[in-house]
């Protein structure tokens, strides 16, 4: 590890930052400025995007400057949570304008067999109908220039 | 940290439940927090239906629209 190396974590996934492999192709901003960007400081925004829009953004990154691994004591970290502070919070279904619906908190995702489906501690539903990756957002909704309150 | 009312609340209610309507919506159920795109909350216990088909009229909502345009997901 370079002593400049970086890391960057939500909690739930770790994205690390290697800026001697970084070769400036400008992905990452151009997709999620909201994450990365460069023009601050600290460069990485955690909080600026759902965890599958980065993973999908770091996953784009055409050097190993960007890479990602989920926090590997994060369902230790849930666990913990439910047993001691509290149950889980009641869910929370959020509404990203021209984007995906961001659900979090105690809920259960059926698909549309009605099956149950695993998921992390945040969904990102597609909204725009156009992902390659339905139920899930793939961040088309960009490229289709999706526009929805 | 929770309030005794929301503990209470969270005690006493299931999980929301998050269904994907085959060629429709999505449709949220039970008791949760709904925000929209400009920031309005409404909570508690709650029925809706998110349009998945990027046609609606009526965006966030589901207005049928997937109907017209037969949309395949």
């Amino acid at each position: 590890m370079d002593k400049t190396d970086k890391k960057y974590t939500n909690g739930e996934i770790t994205v690390f930052w290697q800026p001697h492999k970084c070769i400036h192709a400008t992905t990452c901003y151009r997709e999620l400025i909201e994450v990365f960007n460069p023009r601050k400081s600290p460069w990485v925004n955690m909080d600026g995007a759902p965890t599958e829009e980065i993973i999908r953004v770091v996953k784009l990154c055409p050097t190993e400057a960007l890479s990602v691994s989920y926090n590997k004591a994060m369902e230790a970290d849930m666990d913990a949570d439910r047993s001691s502070e509290s149950p889980e919070s009641i869910a929370e279904a959020r509404v990203m304008e021209d984007g995906p619906l961001v659900i979090r908190g105690n809920f259960i995702l059926y698909d549309t067999d009605g099956k149950e489906l695993r998921h992390l501690k945040m969904s990102s539903l597609c909204r725009c109908g156009a992902s390659n990756d339905l139920p899930y957002c793939d961040g088309t909704h960009r490229k289709i220039g999706y526009i929805g309150k | 940290m929770m309030n005794d009312m929301e503990k209470e609340i969270i005690a006493s209610h299931p999980p929301a439940e998050v269904k994907i309507l085959r060629d429709g919506p999505i449709m949220i159920k039970g008791v949760f927090t709904f925000k929209d795109s400009s920031g309005k909350i409404s909570k508690g216990e709650q029925e809706l239906y998110i349009c998945r088909c990027g046609g609606s009229a009526n965006k966030p909502w589901c207005d049928e629209t997937h109907k017209k345009i037969g949309v395949a997901n």
